[in-house]
């Protein structure tokens, strides 16, 4: 079905609901609804199939329009129909909830929630998501009359909430500290001996305010800004920040330099999951493989280095193409570079496959079928170890693509097994293509001129990173800097999933479920500001003792 | 289904030296275009100030001695640098490079961190305004 | 004189001090192989002595609410009860100290000894972490033990005794390993179920379960742990070493060993993925056990039509 049949087919079926329509981009259809159509449409949505919900943006239009805005994304292919709801700006205006028909939306609403200051009734989790315990109530940081005075702290509340409340099971808190993470989150397991028989998560532990900030920089400035969000999917960031500018502001890059954005974003995929195969090898106690992966994974951040000037956080796009160039004794040591990968990745899939010991942990564990995929919003090679056929490379091509596509891997079994397969076997794809891309390169130039000023519009571009579709949403105001961003991660809609199969699994299998999903941190929390200017809370030794002891105190009382 | 895939590896890497690098007494070789701490050459500067508004992290500053007479000094603070490279791009004179050579920065203390770049007399005379600032004038009467 | 000696050979040689330096010898030795067996370099020979240097002089942080004999005795007991099954046992290729009909039994009881309080102290650690830690320890303990014990007692009962020293004097001249092949494996694989090396390592499996049954311990009573079961390694390989590979004999002889055995050792720790606790216990009490018995049955059977 080609774009112009999926927009279509979208416009007749929101027809009842809709108070206008708009086609801001050829790809793109804006509908503007009611608050209380929304459970209507998205039902009218789900029913005929069209799509899945990608994103829920909140925005604060201002006090001269006196309104706030909900934006809901739903995407099939290339197509993107945007649901715009636009609420009184007033404190706590009421929208309905649609978590009960689209899982993954609850997250998504806990964000409008504490970011907007919106109510969305009936939805079956309100608290905090990625603000902190102690973040003062009503003051809400997407708001346009936030500023940072208001986020003074209160007094901490000093249990956590929920602890050890779920009927008379035991409850394992994993994290915030914790060697199984390598960035901090908060998982809570009720545990019946073994089996896990309830889960609950927090995020937000490193919330840096990425959004708000992007407000106060000029276009340039927020390409580094949006690179940091993450040291793994940093390429993917910089490239969908830039197509979306780039699409704001009609210039075309040239060809050469999308070419080379493909090459440096394929090395980025081999280098983040070459990471992630020996960080969910030492989840399972397999150090060995941990080892070698990361031994393995030194060749293509060499070549990194060589290419792009850094290991990680390459910096290589700016507005307009690229900064360096490839040439002949780069593309030389790429081919002896990939050699080598191309061999080890066999290896690895080999291994991954065929190790007694190994599948003894990840074989049938975390089985998710193809509807249970489809239903709980997962993206990326979580979706596609299932069989869901869900990859933006493929199904709304953007930059090189277009000319140097990708062939799509799926799994079938769904359990971890499948994953650690889709993965291993992305890679092989991944290093065929960008021998391909390197022997091709076309001529042209590396960059072209780019205004500073960008004109008013909105966007919405979509990437695939390394863990699943990267959407992001731009809006300028004609300035020098943005109006509003909203980036949705991919590991936000895998969360659902996870904290979904744990339950019936036994405790050992936790860290492999979540390090079999490949979550990133980082990607998630990057709210509002958390900068506040006294918000050293220097706890004394014996302080701190007292603190533990009183959170203690209330599990005792449990046992 | 087999016990034990790795062994091939394993026994190979019993045989072989092993890959960690031996930092600092054998220190590597960076890539030519790493990007190291930053070079300014003053004599190409125009004063535009294009590389400070671009840079992310507010880390380099041209501050304008005389910009009839081309005296331009150069402030940056390394520790506040990201090692992006932006500067590099918007600079249309080419002033700034950074080697890849220069890259072990770290220092005990944080005045090291802050680098003045310049012709030798007047990043003197910058020394000498910052240090002793020019008195002002009292009020008439 | 005899008391002198008794004393000496407690607390210095060949039991005490210097065992305690030849496990956390030994323990290096594990180190240095599984991390050539990754291409790592891998610590330097004092690695382990200056780890439990620095655990002895650090702060030991008692948890609120625990009972307080339990938690600053038990890691005294644990040591105490691996040092004591050194002196039963031909440890460094020397006759035993002490032997009396029985030590077998009371050697491998007193190594279980330290497995028992390991799961005691998780339990009276009261954090999440140390209870399910000190669960995983003693189900593994029920698992392991049995065939551990039926493949030890394979050579005892070829030999006709309970004393290590007269099992050790036959196995010089009958090497078991090659009569008893099935019992053989059984006690190499019990050795890594009982000094909990991975893949048997779910008790203190570190990114589920923090440390496992010692996670609230610190400083003086998690380094007396630690070299404890440093000694039971030492003590546990020269058990199998005495029984299976020929007895006492050249104390370098035996060295080596000993050493050959912690080189398989070493080779499947790097080689194989941790096990889920339930799939250690499946695997014991499936094949483990039925193996050993096995080999009992056999030996039975041979000495009977034997004699």
């Amino acid at each position: 079905m080609t774009t112009e049949t999926s927009l279509k087919r979208a416009t007749e079926i929101l027809a009842p609901f809709s108070k206008g329509n708009a086609n801001p981009e050829t790809n793109r259809l804006d509908v503007d609804i009611e608050a209380s159509d929304l459970p209507a449409a998205t039902s009218a949505l789900m029913r005929n199939q069209w799509g899945y919900l990608s994103a829920i943006t909140p925005t604060d239009l201002g006090k001269e329009m006196n309104k706030l805005e909900v934006i809901y994304h739903f995407c099939e292919g290339a197509a993107i129909t945007s649901l715009r709801i636009h609420l009184p700006r007033e404190d706590q205006p009421d929208i309905p909830s649609i978590s009960d028909q689209i899982p993954v939306a609850s997250f998504f609403e806990r964000e409008l929630g504490e970011m907007l200051g919106v109510h969305v009734v009936g939805t079956p989790d309100s608290s905090r998501l990625f603000l902190p315990d102690d973040w003062p109530d009503r003051v809400y940081p997407l708001r346009e009359d936030f500023s940072v005075e208001q986020a003074a702290p209160v007094v901490p509340r000093a249990t956590l909430p929920e602890i050890g409340r779920v009927g008379n099971k035991f409850t394992v808190p994993i994290g915030p500290q914790h060697p199984a993470l390598k960035e901090p989150g908060h998982f809570e397991f009720s545990v019946d001996g073994e089996i896990i028989t309830g889960a609950r998560m927090r995020l937000g532990y490193v919330h840096r305010g990425i959004e708000k900030a992007t407000e106060k920089r000029n276009w340039i400035q927020n390409l580094y800004l949006l690179e940091r969000i993450c040291g793994i999917c940093s390429h993917t960031h910089t490239s969908a920040y830039a197509m979306g500018v780039e699409k704001l502001a009609q210039v075309e890059v040239p060809r050469r330099a999308q070419a080379i954005r493909e090459i440096i974003a394929g090395l980025e995929r081999i280098h983040s999951h070459l990471l992630w195969l020996g960080v969910a090898a030492h989840e399972a106690g397999f150090d060995t493989l941990f080892m070698y992966s990361w031994r393995d994974r030194e060749t293509v951040m060499d070549l990194l280095e060589t290419l792009t000037g850094n290991r990680v956080n390459y910096s290589i796009i700016v507005l307009g193409g690229v900064k360096h160039d490839i040439a002949a004794e780069h593309s030389r040591s790429i081919h002896t570079a990939l050699d080598y990968l191309e061999e080890r990745i066999r290896y690895y899939l080999h291994i991954v496959t065929t190790d007694a010991s190994f599948l003894q942990r990840t074989r049938g564990i975390g089985t998710m079928t193809l509807e249970e995929a489809r239903h709980f919003g997962a993206l990326g090679p979580t979706a596609r170890a299932s069989g869901l056929e869900r990859d933006v490379r493929i199904d709304a091509p953007y930059g090189a693509y277009h000319y140097f596509p990708v062939s799509l891997i799926t799994g079938e079994n769904g359990d971890l097994e499948a994953r650690f397969e889709v993965r291993m076997k992305e890679l092989l794809v991944t290093c065929f293509t960008i021998r391909t891309l390197v022997d091709n390169l076309p001529p042209g130039e590396l960059a072209v001129r780019f205004p500073r000023k960008i004109p008013a519009g909105e966007t919405i571009s979509r990437v695939e990173a390394p863990r699943g579709e990267a959407f992001y949403y731009i809006k300028s105001g004609g300035g020098e800097s943005p109006l509003r961003i909203k980036i949705r991660t991919p590991s936000l809609c895998n969360w659902t999933s996870v904290l979904n199969k744990a339950v019936g699994h036994q405790l050992a299998d936790v860290p492999m479920l979540i390090a079999g999903m490949d979550p990133c941190f980082s990607c998630n929390d990057r709210m509002i500001t958390v900068r506040r200017k006294n918000d050293l809370q220097t706890f004394s030794w014996s302080q701190i003792r007292e603190y533990g002891i009183r959170k203690y105190a209330a599990v005792r009382e449990l046992k | 289904m087999r016990i034990g895939s790795m062994y091939k590896d394993i026994v190979k890497s019993f045989f072989s030296p092993p890959v960690t690098e031996n930092y600092p007494l054998e220190k590597p070789k960076t890539a030519e275009r790493f990007r190291g701490r930053l070079h300014f050459d003053p004599t190409k500067c125009s004063g535009c100030n294009l590389c400070s508004k671009d840079c992310p992290a507010n880390a380099l500053e041209i501050i304008i001695l005389d910009r009839a007479a081309k005296r331009f000094v150069a402030r940056y603070n390394i520790d506040r640098c990201a090692y992006c490279g932006q500067c590099i791009q918007s600079c249309r004179f080419k002033c700034i490079t950074m080697p890849g050579d220069d890259w072990e920065l770290a220092a005990l203390t944080t005045e090291k961190f802050t680098a003045y770049y310049g012709k030798d007399d007047d990043v003197a005379s910058l020394m000498d305004k910052l240090t002793n600032p020019a008195p002002v004038p009292l009020p008439e009467g | 004189m005899n008391i002198i000696s008794s004393l000496i050979s407690l607390m210095f040689f060949p039991a005490g001090i210097s065992l305690i330096l030849s496990g956390m010898l030994y323990e290096w030795a594990d180190r240095k192989l599984v991390a050539r067996f990754q291409n790592r370099i891998g610590p330097r020979w004092f690695q382990p002595l200056a780890d439990t240097i620095k655990l002895l002089s650090k702060e030991e942080i008692k948890p609120h609410g625990v009972n307080n004999l339990l938690f600053y005795g038990l890691p005294i007991v644990a040591l105490s009860g691996a040092l004591t099954a050194a002196l039963y046992t031909p440890v460094i290729g020397l006759t035993p100290t002490y032997s009396f009909q029985g030590d077998l039994i009371v050697a491998l009881y007193l190594l279980s000894l330290l497995t028992m309080c390991t799961g005691l102290a998780g339990w009276n650690g009261a954090s999440r972490f140390s209870i399910i830690g000190a669960t995983r320890s003693l189900t593994q303990l029920f698992a392991y033990e049995a065939p551990f014990l039926l493949a030890l007692l394979g050579p005892a009962m070829a030999a006709g005794t309970w004393m290590i020293k007269d099992v050790s004097t036959y196995a010089e001249s009958h090497w078991m390993f090659i009569s008893q092949p099935v019992g053989f494996v059984v006690a190499l694989i019990g050795l890594m179920g009982k000094l909990e090396l991975p893949p048997f390592d779910a008790p203190e499996a570190e990114t589920e379960i923090v440390a496992g049954a010692l996670t609230e311990y610190s400083g003086r009573g998690l380094a007396l742990f630690h070299i404890g079961k440093s000694v039971e390694l030492v003590v546990a390989i020269s058990l199998v070493t005495a029984f299976y590979l020929g007895g006492i004999g050249n104390p370098l002889v035996f060295l080596l060993k000993t050493l050959i055995i912690l080189l398989f050792m070493s080779t499947l720790q790097s080689m194989l993925t941790r096990l889920r606790i339930d799939q250690t216990v499946g695997i014991w009490w499936r094949f483990g056990a039925l193996l050993a018995l096995l080999q009992i049955l056999v030996i039975v059977l041979l000495k009977g039509w034997l004699s």
